[in-house]
């Protein structure tokens, strides 16, 4: 199970000030690194219960395909002005954004059985 | 915003770690203060980062002050406090042989004070656990009579060199920066001289007026190749030498994008999700995304489910 986990999440902003974190206490001597990859870990999981759990938002996002790629069942989209529709009805937009996804929990069990 | 929620989940996330990962601190014979610094870095560096309107900024983050004595604080204050009473109350005792007992004296004492000041400082002399904690602690420990020594001065030089590292990081960056700018350059080298006892200060006030995710990214990582990688620092400049270099080897159309895509990782508008569903009608594209960070124009939002809706 603790392996059903995705670490792609680090790298987003709550993720990378975790990593950061872990950086300093590693380099300070406070904690070994094999201690920091447990916390990095408990991470990955936390983060996806949490989200599962507790963010029901839905969103629509439209823009101009440019680039589209698919590797070791990871789809990556890089989308020109994308117009991303909030719940609230506002519109967040931006020149470009890419869009890296992992296969779905779910359907990742599936195959696995 | 629609980002509000975007505050309480972080906070969840960050107590939900720090509260499963406690017993794997124990198990690594890990200070619980070393767990209450993490999670308060952790905590700054989000609040720092701005992504979201965090309403209660319990700490008005001042990087500066709170890095060093962080560091300082959990081992030497400890042994220092205590020796100060342990050598009150043994004088009136032997108050006559002042210059020897205390030494003498010191020995057991200093073993105990260690074993109730720090666990981890007062283990690594025993030959069993010897092990996980050499591991945690670079330098080897003294035995016994030394340290007491060991104990007060490792600490330090630990905090020196973390900052002189994350300072010599940074220094690079400006340096590049400034070449590309030009005129303050000067100025702002020399501004930066005096800052550079606190580094954390500088660090601190780097990342307050960009988007700090992306400076997060790009401070440990590229400096570590000994800053080679000029396309992150100084897009403009660099940029057109590697066209010029590479225009003959590459398709010139797809190598700006790729340079786009992989110099400026950070700060590049991105979503973080899985998805359930890709599907493709000639140029339309249609995907359903789930549990994604989106990370745009600076400001993190948060889906449970997104429909996608493409031309290619």
């Amino acid at each position: 199970m603790a392996s059903a986990y995705y670490e792609f999440y680090r790298g987003s902003s709550i993720g990378m000030a975790l990593t950061d974190s872990l950086d300093e206490l590693i380099t300070s001597g406070a904690i070994t690194p094999q201690l920091a990859m447990k916390v990095l870990q408990q991470f990955d999981k936390s983060l996806a219960d949490t989200m599962v759990k507790q963010v029901k938002t839905k969103t629509t996002l439209k823009g101009h395909l440019h680039t589209y790629r698919l590797c070791d069942d990871v789809w990556t989209f890089i989308v020109k002005n994308p117009s991303f529709k909030m719940e609230s009805s506002d519109i967040v937009t931006a020149p470009r954004i890419k869009i890296i996804a992992c296969k779905n929990g779910d359907s990742l069990d599936g195959p696995k059985k | 915003m629609s980002n509000k929620i975007v505050p309480s989940i972080y906070r969840t996330v960050i107590e939900d770690v720090i509260q499963a990962i406690k017993p794997e601190f124990d198990e690594y014979g890990v200070d619980e203060d070393v767990l209450a610094e993490l999670k308060r870095k952790w905590q700054e560096k989000v609040l720092a980062s701005r992504v979201a309107d965090f309403d209660a900024p319990q700490q008005p983050p001042p990087p500066q002050v709170p890095q060093l004595p962080q560091q300082h604080h959990p081992y030497p204050p400890h042994p220092m406090h205590m020796m100060q009473p342990h050598y009150a109350s043994h004088n009136p005792y032997g108050a006559v042989a002042a210059p020897g007992q205390p030494a003498v004296k010191a020995e057991p004492l200093d073993g105990r004070y260690m074993l109730t000041s720090g666990i981890p400082y007062a283990l690594p002399p025993l030959p069993g656990p010897s092990l996980t904690n050499g591991r945690q602690l670079p330098p080897p420990i003294p035995p016994h009579p030394g340290g007491q020594t060991g104990v007060l001065s490792f600490p330090r030089p630990p905090p020196p060199s973390a900052p002189v590292q994350t300072s010599a990081n940074t220094s690079p960056r400006p340096a590049q920066q400034t070449q590309a700018s030009g005129q303050p350059a000067q100025q702002q080298q020399q501004a930066r001289i005096p800052q550079v006892d606190g580094p954390s200060e500088f660090s601190g006030d780097e990342e307050t007026p960009s988007p700090p995710p992306s400076q997060g990214n790009f401070a440990p990582r590229p400096s570590h190749p000994s800053l080679p990688q000029p396309a992150p620092a100084a897009p403009p400049a660099p940029r057109d030498d590697s066209e010029a270099i590479n225009s003959e080897l590459d398709d010139s159309d797809t190598e700006g994008e790729e340079d786009a895509e992989e110099g400026t990782v950070g700060e590049t508008d991105i979503v973080f999700c899985t998805y359930d569903k890709v599907a493709r009608v000639k140029n339309k594209w249609k995907c359903i995304l789930k549990d994604g960070m989106i990370h745009i124009n600076g400001r993190d939002y948060l889906f449970a489910k997104c429909t996608g809706e493409f031309e290619w």
